[in-house]
């Protein structure tokens, strides 16, 4: 994200601190409506930048060689109902390259991810499956990243334990094959096509917790005492002046 | 002080974007103000005042006591109750993975959000002339801030719901702002003061969606997880709402002269009653057709405060922060937008009367609108921000000009009819999200298309407001000798024996006033009084 810069007024002297690596700006309220028209100036030439850098991006999902990576993510717990604890329960997952992959000398990075299930994607359009790869929402909690070795061949497995920030839902593990300019060539999952089967379920932590239910009840209790205190305090005042 | 009528009821938002003269040489006395009059007024305040102690004279960057502070007190108050009540939106992202929300329960939220706030303003213009501003504002401060901090026990989407509608109570402070700042400062400056309140406490609505997305990101560099974080970040507009409740209690005052409880009335206190007061806004068909305008203006501008951080978070990928800097610069045009209409409504006043208010108001609605249909069809991020930036610039500056026309609708339920029209505001917004924004019939980018649609064609019922003594958009003042008078206009809402009591030369003295909403031609004839009507104190 691209810094703010507010360009200084001409009239007013700057004191540059010789120290900082920043420069420190001094509003002065007058020139608010001016830095304002300025904020948004910059606001534009800084998004015009950022939607520069996604200019090329058409690459599609459907572009992608399909199952070039066999990965399977087996729960800690399984079985029918069986709900997995995001912050407890682990995946295993393990993987490796598809003997029919054709585009393995591109692997540079594999890229693991958590992915929706079609299910959990009912009437949360922020959670869309797109074929443009730069617009496509279904897959963003990433699991795992790392170099990919062509020179190990045997299948590798590693331990995930849902993070805590994994909202409820069904889900499945994809894994990414990424070439040296950071592009997606292949993929695999460890669901079907249809994405049916193999999938398992997460519930996510409540957020909440007993210090802040507490807080909150302290000072929402403190809110309506002091109004009542001012209120009886001020009528008192009230009848004792008037007495006089 | 006829015009001034503190106590009765329904003068509670009297002075709201009215020019209402003061009558500083007047003797007779009428329905009194709570206010005493001193003999020398000018003795014990920082700021120029009239014989009511009302300021003159309008210095933003003072405190000084007892008008400036209450003016900042009060718009304070409003820009704390706006961030509290969509302090939600620019955390969506997070809290929709919390509580497995769908967009559908997202959307009803939104509505909640805004629901409350009809019952509550309708119902604060009565607590303020009961119990005074200052207490009207705190009631509104103080007990909401509960149901801010209740937001760490919100588990599902029926609990995010409840706790939204109940926050959404607060929005009533803007009927307390706008009734404080009316009883602090003189007609003459009483517009630009209550725009700057209103457009100031809207900015609310931009700064929650920069605040929320920086104290969530805080919370979580300590160490919490997201799904805590995001509750904890609601801390801060809870404590935002205790503290400016209690600094509105200690420092502030109900009226110039001291405050409501201990102030002696002096003079004779003659009540308007409720019913009839109630009964001469809601036969009014301008009241309205203000209604669903201010809907589709200030309706459009809360619903866009909901969905806007979310729209760009999705559509064009950006991060929480990012998102949230692009939805608080909609917010944060209030700054100078919405005191623009305002003044905009005013110069056209100057020149062509009010149907150059009716036509500025169209004119700024309609081409507001007309940029919300863009938003929604841009697909490239810098025309998606000038687009909304044209768009926030035209339906905040129509809020402005609504208010410009509003006072003049009726001087007896004057401030039942400031009460509803605020209230179409926030109902219009909860129709829009309800409609558009609701389910997934439409995507955001459709809806928002929509929405603009719907309120370029709720905007055309403003062609249809005459007044007989000024005209409307497409026709000229009525010829008739009785109805072109404005006497008969505001005259008309007393009955015979009310007029023989005396109780409608209030409204006789406003209606000579707005004579000035001839226009500039009519201006310079010669208008003579009719004989009816009171004759003008000297």
């Amino acid at each position: 994200m691209c810094t703010l810069h507010l360009i200084k007024h001409k009239s007013q002297s700057k004191a540059y601190s010789s120290s900082s690596h920043k420069p420190f700006f001094h509003i002065q309220i007058q020139e608010s409506m001016a830095i304002k028209k300025l904020l948004f100036a910059s606001l534009l030439i800084c998004s015009m930048i950022q939607s520069s850098h996604g200019a090329t991006k058409e690459r599609l999902f459907t572009d992608l060689e399909k199952g070039a990576l066999e990965i399977t993510a087996t729960p800690s717990r399984t079985g029918e109902g069986v709900v997995l604890a995001a912050g407890i329960d682990k995946l295993s997952i393990t993987w490796k390259v598809s003997s029919t992959a054709t585009k393995e000398p591109e692997f540079k990075t594999i890229k693991v991810k958590l992915c929706y299930a079609p299910i959990s994607q009912v009437d949360r359009p922020w959670r869309k499956t797109e074929n443009e790869l730069f617009k496509d929402k279904s897959c963003p909690h990433k699991i795992s990243s790392f170099s990919y070795d062509p020179t190990v061949k045997t299948a590798q497995s590693f331990d995930y334990t849902l993070e805590r920030d994994i909202p409820t839902g069904t889900y499945y593990v994809r894994a990414y094959a990424v070439d040296a300019k950071d592009h997606e060539v292949a993929f695999g999952q460890s669901t079907n096509a249809d994405k049916t089967t193999n999938l398992f379920s997460v519930q996510a932590i409540s957020g909440r917790h007993k210090s802040l239910d507490i807080a909150s009840v302290c000072f929402s209790v403190f809110s309506v005492v002091a109004l009542l205190v001012f209120f009886v305090n001020e009528k008192r005042k009230a009848k004792i002046e008037q007495s006089k | 002080m006829a015009p001034n009528e503190d106590g009765s009821i329904g003068s509670s938002l009297h002075g709201v974007r009215a020019r209402e003269q003061v009558f500083s040489l007047s003797v007779e006395d009428g329905p009194s103000s709570q206010a005493i009059r001193s003999d020398d007024p000018t003795a014990k305040f920082a700021i120029p005042v009239d014989s009511e102690h009302r300021a003159k004279v309008f210095k933003p960057l003072s405190f000084a006591k007892p008008h400036m502070r209450a003016f900042h007190l009060g718009w304070i108050s409003f820009f704390t109750c706006f961030i509290s009540t969509f302090a939600a939106a620019p955390l969506v992202p997070v809290i929709r993975d919390n509580l497995d929300l769908n967009k559908t329960d997202i959307g009803n939220a939104g509505v909640a959000s805004v629901s409350g706030a009809i019952f509550s303003r309708l119902a604060m213009g009565a607590v303020c002339d009961l119990l005074g501003a200052r207490y009207g504002t705190a009631f509104s401060l103080l007990l909401s801030a509960p149901a801010v901090f209740f937001m760490s026990f919100v588990s599902d989407a029926g609990s995010y719901l409840a706790v939204r509608f109940m926050i959404g109570f607060c929005l009533a402070t803007f009927v307390s702002c706008q009734y404080w700042t009316s009883v602090m400062f003189n007609g003459k400056i009483i517009g630009l003061v209550n725009g700057c309140a209103g457009g100031w406490g809207d900015m609310g609505g931009g700064v929650t969606q920069l605040l929320m997305p920086m104290v969530y990101h805080v919370i979580k560099l300590t160490g919490a997880t997201p799904f805590t974080a995001w509750r904890f970040a609601f801390f801060i507009p809870g404590f935002l709402q205790i503290i400016m409740g209690i600094l509105v209690l200690t420092l502030g005052q109900d009226l110039p002269d001291g405050n409501l409880s201990t102030l002696q009335k002096s003079g004779q206190v003659s009540k308007d009653k409720f019913s009839k007061v109630f009964w001469f806004a809601v036969k009014n068909y301008r009241t309205w057709i203000l209604f669903v305008l201010y809907g589709f203006s200030m309706g459009v501008e809360l619903t866009i405060n909901n969905v806007i951080s979310e729209y760009f978070y999705d559509r064009f990928h950006l991060t929480l922060h990012t998102a949230g800097i692009i939805a608080a610069s909609f917010g944060m045009a209030n700054f100078f937008a919405r005191p623009f209409g305002g003044y905009a409504s005013d110069v056209a006043a100057r020149l062509f009367g009010m149907r150059g208010r009716l036509w500025t108001l169209w004119i700024l609605q309609t081409v507001g609108a007309l940029f919300c249909i863009w938003l929604g069809r841009a697909s490239s991020l810098p025309i998606a921000i000038l687009a909304m930036m044209l768009f926030s610039i035209g339906t905040q500056a129509a809020c402005g000009a609504l208010f410009g026309v509003a006072p003049f609708v009726s001087r007896r339920s004057l401030g039942l009819i400031s009460g509803l029209t605020g209230a179409g505001g926030n109902f219009g917004s909860g129709v829009t999200q309800l409609l558009f924004f609701s389910s997934s019939r439409f995507s955001t980018a459709e809806g928002l298309s929509l929405m603009g649609v719907m309120a370029v064609v709720c905007t055309l019922p403003v062609a249809f407001i005459h007044f007989p003594q000024w005209g409307s958009m497409f026709l000229r003042p009525s010829q008739h000798e009785e109805r072109s008078k404005e006497e008969h206009y505001y005259g008309g809402e007393w009955t015979k024996e009310e007029k023989s009591l005396g109780l409608h030369e209030g409204s006789i003295k406003f209606a000579e006033n707005s004579r000035s909403e001839r226009g500039r031609k009519a201006m310079l004839a010669d208008i003579p009084t009719p004989v009816t009507g009171t004759p003008a104190h000297v």
